[in-house]
């Protein structure tokens, strides 16, 4: 069967905010009455809506996982990560209290190297764990593989990354991404992804590029300013620039060489005979980015707004001369009770409809050329993984 | 058989997708199509998938790669044969999202009301002696910021041992730290701040203080905070690591009411029997109420919602407590007052601490 097309293509993300919104509201509402438990089955519930309104050629996605693995693998970590963790430090503690703050030293270099070596390890089992979990016409993908492997390359190839002043940082990263990805498998088929890191440098080299160009700039201006009389000002111009440097030019930068890093990455990727492809241009990724931006704003004045008028309504409810103290407390308790709500209902919208703009966003620029034969995409026989990625999530870095 | 429905098919085998049709009957269903092996399954076998834009799906309890969609609309007879759609999940489903809300605010007050009175009974079994190694490993020396004198250690013990609190000793010393403050800490240990000593006009209403905060430890306030942070963290953090750190210690970080008022009539029990004036403490307490007094009724109010009690009635409460005929000397004497009070100035090798740490 043939796929994509100038008017057709192959993904098509066909959700809308307005039948996520109840999803994102009862998902709150669960999560507060649970003290948090309730996240793991409102994870699940958010991708079960995103996979569901996410069209490949002629059928949408079906998120298979469930809330009870999510939350099996979460404790999973909270044992491997947060125990021994806790006890290193004791350990730590005591040995520098002991006079022996070498060894201390040293357990905490291999504590270090030990915590980097598990962020590649949850990389891999958070992958394998969503692909095995992503069906698409009855058939989900997978892995064979337990991840300690790509969990070892992880760590010496990021090392090695950053060793060379950073510059090699391109180069490991392209490297763990086929790593992970041709350890992956969807049906009978390997993934097979083959990025050039070579590609990448030049937006890389901005990194370097930028601090050169804002020091001439910086120091030029205060050179100037020695020549005028208030030097002050050439000051606040130098200020201005190492502020302009690091929250607008840095993260532009970044963007921008992310956006050349997915569509390398992305675009290497192959399953049988189709080829994926990711469209998103600086410019796209710089809009996502402001959209998020703005969500967080309005979510925050959203708040503000709510807690001023709870606020201002204890506030008047307590003066007028002679009150009852029980009824003063009550005011006190039930309007600082209304002025955290008015901020815990907007900021709990924030995160869902990132993930969903992000997610559609995702979608909205994937391509996929090619052909796919129904009949020779059989099941996978791949080991389906009885945890979700709790470890990931413990490190923050669950992305959907 | 009582109705016909079209479906459509994967078997979990291949990907090719079948267009087959379903007869149905309130046992269950058969289902044929083109390509599809003629299959009967009872109703009690299916579970609910999901929804899909065309409509529900439905799979196999006993094969997790067939599945059916039926495509909406579907005839009511059908509707009620097939499996509940679930929504939220588990029981949430069966008894509605409100009930549910409702059942689960209940059961979560109850947990973090068992999370902060449980403490309170478990404290007092925990031994002293394990709470001492948890101090000394949670504080040590506190960075070489404590003050210390030949002439201060002299001068504070003579006040301790004058107040006389019967039980395990306590460990008091001065911390160069510049705040109106004095804190118990695990394993009997009492931090006072710098700025406290420059604030207090006589050893008297230093005397107060000490009282009060050696009324904490008497009362194992310090090991029943412990647990309560302790308990919340582990509660609220397994599942929101973000929010927990903020909430328990919002929640736990300093003592309740009750403890506070309880080691202030400690205090006050232990200036009686030392014969050590209470007006001095009272004294004190008046200048710090001064600032409360502006506040008004909001502070009447918020005085139920914080932890310590007002410096007003602290103040009434000490200077009632004079018993009548009671002759009353200083804690200290003025030289050994001055040893405390220059203790920081006279240290030669103490460093400066952050108010940033408490």
């Amino acid at each position: 069967m043939g796929i994509g097309g100038p008017d057709r293509t192959a993904f098509e993300w066909q959700g809308n905010w307005q039948a996520f919104l109840p999803i994102a509201l009862t998902n709150g509402l669960l999560t507060i009455v649970t003290l948090g438990i309730y996240r793991f089955w409102a994870t699940t519930r958010e991708r079960q809506y995103f996979w569901a309104n996410t069209r490949f050629i002629d059928d949408q996605l079906e998120w298979t996982g469930k809330g009870l693995e999510l939350f099996f693998g979460a404790i999973i970590a909270f044992f491997v990560l947060l125990v021994p963790i806790v006890g290193i430090q004791f350990l730590a503690q005591y040995l520098v209290l002991n006079g022996m703050p070498v060894v201390a030293g040293i357990l905490g270099l291999i504590t270090y190297l030990l915590l980097f070596w598990l962020i590649g390890f949850a990389i891999f089992r958070g992958l394998r764990y969503r692909l095995s979990r992503t069906s698409w016409h009855g058939i989900h993908g997978g892995s064979d593989e337990p991840g300690t492997g790509f969990a070892t390359s992880y760590l010496w190839k990021t090392i090695v990354g950053f060793i060379p002043l950073g510059l090699l940082i391109p180069w490991a990263s392209t490297k763990l991404f086929k790593e992970r990805w041709e350890s992956m498998s969807f049906g009978p088929h390997n993934f097979v992804a083959n990025p050039n890191w070579l590609n990448l440098m030049k937006r890389f080299g901005l990194f370097y590029v930028l601090p050169v160009l804002a020091a001439i700039l910086g120091g030029g201006a205060l050179w100037k300013g020695g020549d005028d009389v208030g030097s002050v000002g050439a000051g606040a111009a130098a200020a201005g620039l190492l502020v302009l440097f690091f929250y607008i030019a840095l993260p532009i930068i970044s963007l921008v060489y992310f956006a050349a890093y997915a569509r390398e990455t992305v675009g290497s990727v192959k399953l049988a005979s189709l080829e994926f492809d990711f469209t998103a241009r600086s410019s796209d990724w710089l809009m996502l980015a402001l959209g998020n931006l703005a969500i967080w704003f309005a979510a925050v004045i959203v708040g503000l707004i709510g807690a001023f008028v709870f606020g201002g309504f204890g506030a008047l409810m307590s003066q007028g001369g002679e009150v009852d103290p029980v009824m003063a407390m009550i005011t006190a308790g039930s309007s600082g009770f209304l002025i955290i709500l008015s901020f815990l209902i907007p900021l709990m919208l924030v995160g869902p409809f990132l993930r969903y703009r992000n997610w559609a966003f995702f979608i909205r620029h994937m391509e996929a050329g090619g052909e796919v034969n129904l009949a020779d995409l059989t099941q996978s026989e791949t080991a389906a993984l009885r945890q979700g990625e709790g470890l990931l999530d413990a490190f923050d870095m669950g992305a959907v | 058989m009582s109705g016909r429905h079209p479906v459509w098919h994967y078997d979990g085998r291949s990907a090719v997708r079948h267009d087959a049709t379903i007869t149905y009957g309130p046992q269950g269903f058969e289902m044929a199509g083109e390509g599809v092996a003629f299959q009967s399954h009872r109703w009690a076998d299916l579970a609910y998938r999901g929804e899909k834009r065309e409509g529900a799906l439905y799979g196999l309890k006993s094969d997790a790669g067939w599945q059916i969609g039926l495509p909406d609309p579907l005839p009511d007879d059908l509707r009620g044969f097939l499996p509940k759609p679930q929504r939220y999940g588990g029981f949430i489903d069966k008894i509605g999202l409100v009930p549910a809300s409702i059942a689960l605010v209940v059961i979560s007050a109850g947990v973090i009301f068992g999370a902060i009175k449980a403490p309170e009974i478990v404290a007092p079994l925990v031994p002293m002696s394990w709470e001492r190694a948890m101090g000394d490993a949670m504080v040590g020396d506190l960075g070489g910021r404590i003050c210390e004198t030949p002439e201060s250690r002299k001068a504070i013990d003579a006040m301790v041992a004058r107040l006389g609190s019967k039980g395990e000793p306590v460990e008091v010393n001065i911390a160069n730290i510049d705040m109106v403050n004095a804190v118990a800490l695990p394993g009997g240990k009492i931090l006072i701040f710098r700025g406290l000593l420059q604030e207090a006009k006589n050893a008297d209403e230093l005397a107060g203080v000490l009282g009060h905060e050696i009324g904490h430890i008497r009362n194992r306030d310090v090991m029943v905070s412990l647990l309560r942070q302790m308990g919340l963290t582990v509660i609220l953090g397994g599942a929101n690591p973000d929010m927990a750190g903020a909430l328990s210690s919002l929640a736990s970080a300093s003592f309740s009411r009750e403890a506070e008022s309880e080691a202030d009539d400690y205090s006050i029990k232990l200036m009686q029997k030392a014969s050590v004036s209470p007006d001095a403490t009272a004294g004190f307490f008046d200048r710090l109420s001064e600032g409360e007094e502006e506040l008004g009724q909001a502070a009447e109010a918020f005085s139920y919602l914080s932890s310590h009690p007002m410096s007003e009635k602290r103040e009434k409460a000490f200077r009632e407590s004079k018993l009548p005929g009671a002759r009353h000397t200083p804690v200290i004497t003025a030289e050994q007052w001055r040893a405390i009070v220059d203790a920081c100035a006279n240290d030669p090798d103490v460093k400066e601490g952050s108010d940033l740490m408490f």
